[in-house]
Parts: structure tokens; sequence; C-alpha cells
């Protein structure tokens, strides 16, 4: 049972759910993390604070959230994706947001002062003045998606409740394991639980040694 | 300041990100209509035993293209996704629960189709002297030993189906043991439940699925059964469809045909013979034939306060 088809259903599907939710959320947190991240005023300092703070949501609070918005009754309950893979990814990415924000905005207001003015002054406009930039730290940006990616990857309450932990539709990882612990199975949940370990080093490491420049 | 092209590449990606979200949701909806999915919302406990994928595995042979999708949350949460309409059947073992529903006109067509029994487990020293008494008689005990200070008692306290039971029986032998020392509220599943009485050789309520499970791998070397006959122990578990002049959305026809089945003759037979092979005893009894006294058992549960 340990190394059966369906785990190996459940480790794709996990894997699928969560790097979509990654991109996902870094198409909007990157671009947002970037606008901020060139402006100084108290409002700009305001928000990245309140993407701080947001960084510790628990993960269900996001996930009943989000219930409440996708059920039948309530206001986008029209789209009828609650209890779909579309309802995880969607929780996912909301959840890293304020994680990738946080941490972009930090790696891109630090490299604002190495590269961006050097880019103006050698004839760049803002445009090749932001690429630039985010050529010079594409490092960081990319440990910052192993960051959430692994969260999303790891979390347990968004996926529980707006995904519903369907067997062979929603199920992923922290579901499985949180069911086999509630049907007893401790060795079975451990199991699981070491395969998820190794999943996120394998990735890890790869994109590490591929992606990461060491200065 | 943003530059217009940079809006204009923003503006882009949210298009992306938008196109992606309804292709998909388009994708979901009309690119597999040959299946029909029919939502069940169930308790993590019933759902833990494995009986009702088993159920939905054999109706699935007589009807290929339907998919039974069943979503365990506590029973509290079962009934409100039901209220919610974001299920079209209810399967449940709370019975003062499910009334509340049922005169709200929310759940329709209840039916019992299986029960089996609480047990009262708990150290194989038996310091309360419960063995083979009555369940409220077992309650009275195991409170006057615990404030003794010679027994303990281990609680679910997390307002699930078990939880409720033993709620009642302390009712039933007028004592509140909240907030007493001996007793300890664990607010987690059966299974984690179980091991802290094992680990404090201490007393505890439980469903007769987990126990003989975690019984059977060797996990709860210093717990027995001590109480396992008795009318308030009585489990029972009942179906429901969730009204469609409600939730008019709600796959009616199709719930029915898989009411219809799970108390079929081959489908009681199924669930009386689920987990024999794996554990000797069956986990649960199908309600065929004792349909009367048992729904008169289910009102009585129903009143309690």
């Amino acid at each position: 049972m340990v190394l059966s088809s369906e785990v190996l259903e459940i480790t794709i599907r996990s894997l699928m759910i969560s790097s979509t939710a990654t991109i996902l959320s870094s198409s909007w947190s990157i671009p947002l993390s970037l606008r901020l991240s060139s402006s100084h005023s108290k409002l700009t300092n305001l928000i990245v604070s309140i993407f701080n703070a947001l960084i510790g949501l628990p993960t269900v609070i996001v996930g009943l959230f989000l219930y409440m918005l996708l059920s039948r009754t309530g206001p986008l309950g029209f789209l009828q994706i609650l209890y779909t893979p579309i309802a995880i990814i969607l929780g996912e990415a909301i959840l890293i947001t304020p994680l990738i924000v946080s941490l972009a905005y930090e790696v891109f207001y630090k490299a604002r002062v190495e590269y961006w003015e050097v880019a103006l002054t050698l004839g760049a406009d803002t445009y090749q003045a932001y690429r630039t930039m985010l050529r010079e730290t594409l490092s960081d940006v990319i440990i910052i998606f192993l960051i959430a990616f692994s969260r999303a990857l790891g979390e347990l309450g968004v996926a529980l409740i707006v995904g519903g932990n369907i067997r062979g539709f929603t199920r992923v990882f922290t579901t499985t394991i949180a069911l086999e612990i509630a049907k007893g199975n401790f060795e079975f949940a451990l199991t699981l639980g070491l395969i998820l370990l190794i999943i996120i080093s394998t990735i890890t490491a790869i994109i590490r040694i591929l992606g990461v420049r060491r200065e | 300041m943003v530059k217009k092209v940079d809006r204009k590449r923003i503006l882009a990606l949210l298009i992306l990100i938008l196109i992606m979200i309804v292709s998909a949701i388009i994708y979901w909806k009309y690119l597999t209509p040959s299946v029909k999915v029919l939502r069940v919302s169930t308790t993590t406990s019933l759902y833990a035993t494995g009986l009702l994928d088993f159920l939905a595995d054999e109706f699935k042979k007589m009807r290929p293209n339907v998919v039974i999708q069943f979503i365990a949350v506590g029973s509290g949460a079962a009934l409100k996704l039901a209220e919610k309409g974001d299920v079209d059947m209810v399967f449940v073992h709370a019975p003062n629960l499910e009334k509340e529903y049922i005169e709200e006109g929310i759940l329709i067509n209840g039916t019992i189709f299986a029960y089996n029994n609480f047990i009262i487990v708990g150290s194989v020293n038996d310091p309360a002297n419960i063995s083979n008494c009555d369940p409220v008689e077992a309650m009275r005990r195991i409170y006057e030993t615990g404030e003794a200070g010679k027994a303990l008692f281990v609680s679910r306290g997390d307002n699930s189906g078990t939880h409720q039971r033993e709620l009642l029986l302390w009712r039933l032998a007028e004592l509140n043991a909240t907030g007493k020392s001996w007793y300890i509220e664990t607010g987690s599943g059966m299974s984690e439940t179980l091991l802290v009485a094992n680990e404090k050789d201490a007393y505890t309520l439980t469903d007769t699925g987990t126990y003989l499970k975690l019984k059977r791998e060797n996990k709860l070397p210093n717990l027995e059964t001590l109480v396992d006959e008795g009318f308030v122990l009585l489990n029972i578990y009942s179906a429901y469809i969730v009204n469609p002049d409600v939730h008019p959305h709600v796959k009616y026809d199709l719930a029915m045909d898989f009411l219809l089945f799970v108390i079929s003759n081959e489908g009681q037979e199924l669930i009386g013979s689920y987990g024999v092979e794996e554990f000797g005893v069956p986990l649960f009894y199908p309600a065929k034939g004792k349909e009367n006294d048992l729904y008169s058992a289910w009102l009585w549960f129903a009143n309690q306060p």
C-alpha cells in the first residue's frame, strides 16, 4: 500500500496544484512587489507592513474565508469551483501572496539601490531598468519561489476546507496524512510525510543547482 | 512612477491569469459532461472506516458514469455544508443535530442504513470496576473513582458525534465532569484520544471501528473493552438528501439512486460484511429488518436535550 499507484497519483496532484498556485501567485505578487519597491511613500510602508503581518495568517482562516466566498450560497458560488483542484490552487495562491510580496519587496528594494540608478545612468529607460533588476535578482527570486512552493505544498487548512479531500480528485499530501492519522494509520502517515520531505528537498536541491548563482 | 509599457505588461499578465482561470472552469464544466458527480458530506469517523468508499465503489460497478465524492468533516460541519447547498447528500450519526435540519426542511428522505455500538474502554485494572455494568452506572463509578483520585477519563472534547454521546451519558448520570482534574479533553480525533487514554491508563468512550483497528495493531496494550452493551450506546447511522426545493441544483434523482442502493438487499449485505475479514467482527450492522426499532431509538436520541 505504501508506494501504490494512489500515492503516486497524490504526489503528482500535489505537485501540480502547488506549482500552479506558486506561478499564479507570482504573476501578481512579483509585479506588485516591483511596484512597491519603487516607491517610498508612507502608504507603501503601510502596505508592506500589512503584507508582512499577513504571512502569519493561519491557513484554516484563508480556507474558511475562501469557502464562504465559493460556497453555493456565497458571492462566487455561481463559479461552481468549490471542492475542485481550482479552488485549492486559488486558495494556496492567496495564502502565499503575502510571503512572496514581503520577500520579493526586500530583494527588489535592495537591488534598486545597486542596479536601478546604474542602469538609468547608462541610458536605460524604466522598462529596461526593471529588466536589469529582475535579471540581477533572479537567484533570489528563485529562492522565493521555492519557499512559496514549499509553503503551498505543506499547508493543510486550505486544501482541506476548499478541496474537501475527495479521493481521486482533490486529495493531496497533507490531507491524506490528516486522514491516515484519523484512521489510526500512523506509520503510513509518517511514510507519506517522509515522501513529502524527500520530494521537497529534491526539488529544492535541483532548482538551487540549476538556478542559483553563487556569488 | 510606472511607465505605460509596464502597465501594459501587468495588464497582459492579469488577462493571462483570467484566461487560465476561465479555461480551467470551462474545462471542468463542459469537457467532462459524461460523468455525473454526486457530492456527499459525512463525518470523519464514518469516512475513516472506509465503508463509504467501499459502497461507492460497488455502486460505480453498476453506474460507471457516476462519481461519488465524499467530503469528510465534523458532524456539525457535514450538516452545515448541506444547509449551504454545497452537497447533495449527508451521511451522519448525530440524531440530535440531524433533527434541527429536518425541522428546517433542509434534509429530506431520512433513512437509517446501519448501526453499531459505542464502547467504554479503559485500563485493564479497571479501578472504577465498571466491567459489564450499565453504561450510565459506569459513568457514575468513573466519576466517583475520579473524584477519589484513582481514575482518569479522556474526552474527545471536539463536539463530534462520539463527544455528543459522551455528554449525553454524563447528563443521564446527572453528573458534570467538565473542568475536573481527572477529566482530560484532547480536542482531537478518536485515534489520538485512544492513544492518550492508553498512555494514561484512562477510561474513554469510543466507536468500535477505530478501537479495533488500533488494538489489532498493538497500539493500545493497556486498554480493554469494559462496557459494550446498553441502549444508550447505540450508534445510529442515517442518510439524507438535501431538499431540492431549498437548493434547486441538488441532484435528487442520483442521490435517490445511491440511497436506494445503500438500503437494498445487496447494499445491506455489503454493510454487514464490511470489516469482517480484517477484524473478525463486523464494524456495522445493517438496518434492514430492524427499521422500526431503530427509528424509535433514533427519535429518543434526537429528542434528548
